[in-house]
């Protein structure tokens, strides 16, 4: 009995690679051209679609609600059932509904989220039924939607933000600093957040947060090689960013605990009134007055050290829909002018179409602090860029966050800790 | 005379063979096939041999994993294992008001592991109570980095899995301790030990068995610690991913849209054999105390 084992063992083996070989599909090029839609835009549109969203029942279904009547009613015969996901684990829910096949006609998703599923050929290249995007979307959203390597753009922008800087002024005042002056580059800021640190004899923060790779893209380092292929960003100039970090972590210019990288750290820290920076969207003022009344008028806004960051939302459109024609005139209708306009109104995102540029009521401040900042953050989108390539994945970005938190903390060198970063990211972009 | 078909008890069986081989063996099988792919979720995927496995040779995360999951269960397996049998004993008494110290110690494992390890974190926080008392009585000038330090973060984990584990082991204990015979008790008493050497000479044989299961069942949860190095590092792992458990890696790399299932895959067959080893070693031991 025992010497047969081994070959039993060997014959499991065997079948197991097997297995292998013939229950998996072919590698997946990456530089596909992803899946071309059948209809154009003068196709008729009638019949059922699904339509899913991101978490915006209970607050907004009178509006979704209001936007789908708007197009049953426009186009007369079509029927629009409505999903709204909760918002956590909202990147599982899709995996899985895309896994099994099952992904709603049209569906929210970030650039992100439709990149992976661009590279399976799940989503439809909108452009390529609908060419007048690029004329009525700001560009950035539109580039958002398309990938280096892959020839489509695989979701209309539905709206976008950015952030801005948040100052607390009483800490401003207490350190002898300037709140209507504040940094405006992050040199500028290191220095204020020594000022603080200095005068306050250590007991009060300015700078809460680890950089990331949006601050490798602000100070002008390169992320990507020209084909996308390869990550690029261990540089000098990187390193010289990490070192300045590490620095002001050291000298006690941030609290300790920035390295156990909590989520929203700074602007947890920021709310409860233990770090006098933070940055955040155009709306974020609401949500200090309302976390923390007592930040009320003692909160300064200001544009976005550098370059601001773009982040988009999109409709992207099912390869698999039975009804492409109702599908793409369903994610155009939703992220029409008109729609995101009046979804900006109530709630403080906005418009991706390049209509809503005009419109006073993102581009006049009523001279409150909120609508100062509303104004802000609006003007900011002009210049804002997308500054994390989407091709990083959730485990890359962790492994990037880590040799960043190693060099901060001064376990290992600048360099060392991109050099291990590229390495990394590199394999698994690769697998 | 009925005759019984010679396919009956396999029709009887099939249920539950189907169950078996659907739910337990055809995903540890899957895993070791995928583990030899770069498959992610959502497909795609192509069988890569090897490769998987060189690179975890070269992964300087899976060394600290590994060393972070050993150091776990090197120091907390004679605490688990010594501890509770002491605690078991001391509550065995049938003394007035011993329910509560029972209920008390057994507290802590009722509570959900997210729960309590979200408690430590703002005991042990850098404002938190610890540090924030142990400043107001002078003993240190600035907070301790438990949280954040490499080594601390892992000592405060396994302080917190000990912790925890006090009370269910103590329980177990206590049921062996019940099996445990008064009369040698009684004999060994005569005979003039005292209570140490009853212990050392009576308790301890008489629970033998229950230490030897207790410390395959530490050892293994040891190994495949999650929950707490999790909550209590944010879920990244602490300083530099450094903190991270075998467990926390494997999550971590089949996690998202662009999750590697193949290197996660790899990943989870070394768990299982670093698992495997602690306990036929165990397994070993008694066996052969049996035969002595």
């Amino acid at each position: 009995m025992r010497r047969r084992r081994p070959a039993v063992v060997a014959m499991l083996a065997a079948a197991a690679l097997t297995l292998a070989g013939c229950g998996l599909g072919s590698e997946d090029s990456g530089g596909s051209g992803g899946a071309k839609p059948t209809v154009d835009a003068n196709a008729q549109v009638t019949g059922e679609v699904s339509f899913q969203t991101w978490a915006l029942k209970p607050k907004f279904t009178s509006y979704v609600e209001g936007v789908i009547k708007a197009f049953e009613a426009k186009y007369p015969g079509t029927k629009v059932t409505w999903l709204d996901q909760p918002g956590d684990g909202y990147d599982k829910k899709v995996l899985s509904q895309a896994s099994a096949g099952q992904l709603p006609d049209v569906t929210n998703l970030p650039p992100d989220f439709a990149l992976s599923l661009a590279k399976q050929n799940m989503l439809l290249d909108v452009a390529a039924a609908d060419p007048k995007i690029k004329d009525e979307y700001v560009e950035g959203g539109v580039q958002a939607y398309q990938y280096q390597g892959m020839d489509g753009t695989f979701g209309y922008p539905w709206y976008l933000n950015t952030d801005i800087d948040y100052w607390n002024a009483t800490k401003f005042a207490a350190a002898g600093l300037d709140v209507k002056n504040p940094p405006k580059t992050f040199d500028e800021l290191l220095a204020a957040a020594k000022t603080m640190h200095d005068k306050t004899g250590g007991k009060e923060y300015l700078m809460s947060r680890l950089p990331g790779i949006g601050d490798f893209t602000n100070a002008g380092v390169k992320i990507l090689s020209d084909d996308g292929k390869k990550f690029v960003f261990n540089t000098p100039e990187a390193a010289a960013l990490l070192d300045k970090y590490r620095d002001a972590y050291k000298a006690g210019y941030m609290p300790r605990d920035i390295l156990t990288n909590e989520y929203l750290g700074n602007s947890k820290l920021f709310t409860q009134g233990k770090v006098a920076w933070t940055t955040g969207g155009g709306n974020a003022i609401q949500d200090f007055n309302k976390d923390n009344p007592s930040l009320k008028g003692k909160v300064v806004p200001s544009p976005a050290l550098d370059t601001p960051p773009l982040y988009v939302q999109g409709l992207s459109v099912s390869a698999k829909t039975k009804n492409q024609a109702a599908a793409i005139a369903l994610a155009r209708f939703v992220t029409n002018a008109e729609n995101q306009a009046a979804f900006a109104k109530i709630v403080n995102i906005f418009p991706s179409t390049k209509a809503s540029a005009s419109d006073p009521y993102f581009s006049k401040s009523d001279g409150t602090p909120e609508s100062d900042a509303k104004v802000l953050a609006f003007e900011s989108l002009a210049k804002a860029k997308v500054l994390q390539p989407p091709v990083i994945s959730g485990a890359t970005n962790d492994f990037i966050g880590q040799q960043i938190s190693l060099a901060i903390a001064g376990k290992i060198s600048s360099q060392a800790a991109l050099d291990a970063a590229v390495a990394k990211a590199n394999q698994l972009l690769t697998q | 005379m009925r005759h019984q078909r010679w396919f009956t008890p396999w029709v009887l069986v099939i249920p539950a063979l189907t169950w078996l081989l659907v739910f337990n063996l055809w995903p540890s099988v899957n895993t070791v096939i995928l583990s030899f792919t770069n498959a992610k979720p959502l497909g795609g995927g192509t069988f890569v041999g090897l490769k998987n496995f060189e690179t975890l040779l070269h992964d300087e995360q899976l060394r600290w994993a590994l060393l972070n999951s050993v150091i776990y269960m090197v120091v907390c397996l004679p605490f688990l294992t010594v501890l509770p049998l002491l605690l078991a004993v001391l509550v065995e008494k049938k003394l007035p008001g011993i329910t509560f110290f029972r209920t008390a110690f057994y507290t802590p494992v009722v509570a959900s592991a997210v729960v309590v390890a979200l408690i430590w974190q703002w005991i042990l926080d850098d404002r938190g109570l610890v540090n924030g008392l142990a400043e107001k009585l002078g003993v240190i000038s600035g907070p301790l980095p438990f949280l954040s330090d490499q080594w601390l973060l892992l000592l405060s984990a396994i302080s917190l899995t000990i912790w925890k584990g006090l009370g269910y082991y103590m329980i177990i204990y206590l049921a062996a301790l019940g099996n445990v015979g008064r009369e040698l008790h009684e004999a060994a008493a005569v005979d003039g030990a005292g209570p140490l050497r009853r212990f050392v000479h009576v308790t301890i044989p008489g629970v033998r068995g229950t230490m030897i299961l207790i410390s395959i069942l530490i050892s293994v949860s040891a190994l495949r610690v999650f929950s707490e190095l999790f909550i209590l590092s944010g879920g990244k792992g602490g300083p530099g991913g450094r903190d991270n458990s075998v467990v926390m890696l494997i999550q971590q790399y089949s996690q998202g849209f662009e999750g590697n299932l193949g290197y996660a895959s790899a990943l989870s067959i070394v768990l299982f054999f670093v698992t495997v080893v602690p306990m036929l070693v165990l397994a070993r031991i008694n066996r052969r105390g049996a035969e002595a």
